[in-house]
This record gives C-alpha cells, structure tokens and sequence, in this order.
C-alpha cells in the first residue's frame, strides 16, 4: 500500500548553531588536562574529529534524525556511556527491513552508501536517500563552520 | 415518427443525448422500430427510470437473466452489455457500451444479419470489457476499505486518463494508466520506484554538478564520491585544527571573536544570536574593539563546564 508522500523535509539549522556546538565542545577539550600538551597529535586529531561528528549530529537534528541517532550512539559507545533516546511514535528501523524493498539495479551503489552514512545499515532505500540528503546539508555546514575558524586562527 | 419525438424528449444527460442521434441516424425501419418499442405496460417503467426505451429495455432482460441476453440482442439488434460483476450499474457508462454496440450494427442493419453481428460486437466490447474490469477490481482490491460504487464507475470509464490522485490519506489512489499492469504488486513496486526518484531528484540538486548526468547509477556514483569528499575535508579540516589549537588556550577570546567575524562576513543570516561572554573572558575587551560587531551577540554558555556527550540538545534549535 503506497503512502502518501508528505514534501520531504531536509532543512538544516543556520550555521551559527554549528558552530555555536562545535565551539562548546572544542573549549570542553580544551578544559581537559590531557588535552593540550599530548606527545602524539594522532590522538588529538581523533579526538577533535570525534567532537566535530558528535556535534554536527547534536546541532542538526538531535535525535529527530536516523543518521545522528546512529552517530551518537556510536559515539557514546566508544565512550563506554549509555545513550537513552526516547521512544519515538513508529519503530521502523526493524519493522522494514523485508526483502522486496531491494530489488532494484542500483543496490550497489546503495550498499556504498550504507556504509558511508551513519545509521545506513537499517533503513530501506527511500529512507537511505532522505537521510543521505540531510547528511549532506549538515555535513557542508560543518566543514563551513570548520573552515571559518581554520581561517580565523590562521597566523596572524 | 413519434419515436424519434420520444428520444428527443427524453435527452437527460450526455448519454442519452448520445443515443438518441445515434439511433436517429440509423434510419431505422419500421419493423425495427416495432421490436425495439417495448410493450405498453413498460412505458410507464421507462418514464420512471427517464431512460430511452431501449436502454431500459436492455436493463430489464439483463437484470432478468443473463442468459437471455443473447436473445435479447437477436431481437432488438444492440448487443447487451455483458454480466458485470457489480450489482449497481450507472446509466451513463452504459451508453458508452450502446455507443459501441450500435456503431457496429450500423454496418449491418439487417435482420438476418443481426444475430451474427450481435456476436461480433459483443465479443469485442466482452473482451475490452474483462480487461476494464480486472483494472478496476484490482483497484477496488487494492483500496477496497476506501472505494465505494461512485468510485467504481468512475475508475472504469476514466481508464483512458492517466491521473494519480494524492488525497490526505494514508492510502493513496493510483489510477492504471494505459498499457501498465495492474496488479497490485506492480503498483505498489511503481509508487515505491516513484518515491525513490523524487528523493533521487532532490539529492541531485544538493550535489553540484549531477543534474547534467542522466542514469540512476552515475548520479548515485557522484553521491557516494560527494559524501566521502566532505567526509574526507573534515578530517584534513580537524587535523588543521589540532596543530593549531595549542593556541587556543590562551586566546579563547579572539577565536570567538574572529569566529563571529568570520561568520557575519560570510553568508550568515543575520539573525540576532544574543552571546554571553564568560566573565573571564570580558576582561580581555581589546578582542571586541578589534572588530565591528554590528550586533552584540550572546551564547547561552553558562551550562558549558557540564555538558555531557549524552545529553540531548534540543533548547538551541529553537533559537
């Protein structure tokens, strides 16, 4: 039985609400002592990555959004902490996965997909490209916002 | 003679119009008109369905029994209309079955040719007439909680107009357009293949440079490189960041400070974000004279030492 097709909705928050998270949690490492003067900047580069993901999924949707559920939850994981996200009207995610919704040619291609967009494993293909949309959109805005501040700290 | 007067008379409606001109320019003799005028006691019958006689003539034998519809048509010369299905049969789609029938007696207007042309018609008009309905049950089965009889008469007869109706259902209505299977695994696979090509059209406009690519597999292709070249910028962009950043102890300030900058230069809204500076850092006032802040803006960091990775941040977006 086909749905109705409400008008997809991908919009994103501005910019300054990016940057607004990415900023908290950049001063949050920064209050950590191990933080600033580590021997390897490996790990502070993977830690920055972390809080930039962390905080383009809480600025864009929070858990309104497949893809940032699934990052946080990633996240919070390797963190060793226990996410709780509140119960949401339909559980789709099990619900879907039947087998004739992967019939096409494209499935591939879709299966990259997958494994580049977080949370991709348990959505159909329709759901695959609106969160990959949505993806998209907020991941532009943080690489913006990342690059404004690259440029602002650059020596001056 | 006064026949004719009867049909013009009754002419309620687009079909009954239809068949009355339709009738008239067969020229029909009197013995046809003898057998097509129906016995006196049915005139008052026909009066009250408002019907050309012959119609509810028709009506009459095939509501009787279906089996004698055949000798029906021997009679009267206008093949009946072939056993539907449905109990209610709606007057205008009638004519059109009348229509045809009748454009095929045309051709051989005698009687002893009736009965073989009878067939004729009625084999041709039966076999378009399976396909209709099957089109229609299938939409019916497909729907059925929803239809009721004024949609079935209205699928059938709008089987040459392809429309998909998108009513604020959760059901939506899709009409078989013409030289598509209509069964309702195919439907159900087309209005899915739908749904994912409008989505495919809206990614194809987020990623610059895809709507010149025709073929699902390259737009996908361009995605899926699109998706790994902004991953990819964050990573290089963060590692930029990590050598830089043992700078960022000391001067806080001024990275909040070019931030805003550099944001209220780019294409940034404009929209008034009120920020509260940190009392330690409002001693270092030099930073905000450096530039024009056209607006003073304040960010809501009095939670800031406490925030956890886990807690859900739902009170920005209503900014």
């Amino acid at each position: 039985m086909a749905s109705a097709d409400k008008p997809i909705n991908t919009d994103v928050p501005e910019k300054d609400v990016f940057a607004l998270h990415f900023l908290q949690s950049l001063s949050n490492l920064r209050r950590q002592n191990t933080f600033n003067s580590p021997e390897k900047t490996n790990d502070r580069v993977k830690k920055i990555k972390k809080a930039a993901y962390v905080s383009m999924a809480r600025a864009a949707g929070g858990t309104n959004r497949l893809w940032s559920r699934a990052l946080l939850r990633r996240a919070a994981k390797e963190n060793n902490k226990i996410v709780r996200f509140p119960r949401r009207k339909k559980r789709v995610t099990c619900l879907r996965r039947r087998s004739n919704r992967r019939d096409p040619v494209e499935e591939e291609e879709a299966e990259r997909l997958r494994n580049l967009v977080p949370g991709g494993g348990g959505m159909g293909t329709s759901k695959l490209m609106e969160e990959t949309a949505h993806y998209i959109k907020c991941l532009s805005m943080q690489v913006k916002v990342m690059q404004c501040l690259v440029d602002g700290l650059a020596p001056k | 003679m006064d026949l004719t007067g009867e049909f013009e008379a009754r002419s309620y409606g687009g079909g009954a119009t239809r068949e009355a001109t339709r009738l008239e320019s067969l020229h029909l003799g009197d013995e046809f008109r003898q057998l097509a005028l129906p016995p006196e006691n049915a005139g008052g019958f026909t009066a009250l369905l408002e019907l050309p006689p012959t119609q509810a003539v028709n009506l009459l034998r095939f509501t009787d029994s279906p089996s004698s519809s055949s000798q029906a048509a021997a009679v009267t010369g206008i093949a009946p209309p072939p056993p539907h299905s449905y109990g209610t049969l709606t007057f205008p789609s009638n004519s059109v079955l009348m229509d045809r029938a009748a454009r095929f007696s045309t051709e051989h207007h005698q009687n002893g040719n009736v009965s073989g042309t009878s067939s004729v018609p009625s084999n041709s008009s039966v076999k378009t007439e399976p396909a209709e309905t099957d089109s229609s049950q299938a939409v019916n089965n497909r729907s059925g909680k929803r239809k009721d009889s004024d949609k079935k008469a209205k699928s059938w007869t709008k089987k040459n107009k392809s429309s998909e109706e998108n009513e604020n259902l959760p059901y939506v209505h899709v009409r078989a357009r013409r030289g598509q299977a209509t069964d309702s695994h195919s439907l159900a696979e087309r209005a899915r293949r739908e749904k994912i090509n409008a989505r495919m059209k809206l990614l194809q406009e987020l990623v610059p440079g895809c709507d010149k690519i025709q073929g699902t597999a390259l737009v996908l292709d361009e995605i899926i490189n699109h998706v790994q070249s902004l991953q990819r910028q964050v990573e290089m962009l963060s590692i930029r960041l990590a050598s830089v950043n043992p700078r960022i102890d000391f001067n806080l300030d001024t990275i909040l400070a070019s931030e805003n900058g550099s944001l209220m230069d780019g294409s940034f809204n404009g929209t008034a974000m009120q920020v509260v500076w940190p009392h330690q850092v409002t001693e270092t006032e030099q930073s905000y004279h450096h530039r024009q802040l056209q607006q003073p803006q304040q960010w809501p960091f009095d939670g800031l030492n406490q925030r956890a990775w886990g807690k859900e941040e739902d009170q920005d977006h209503g900014q």
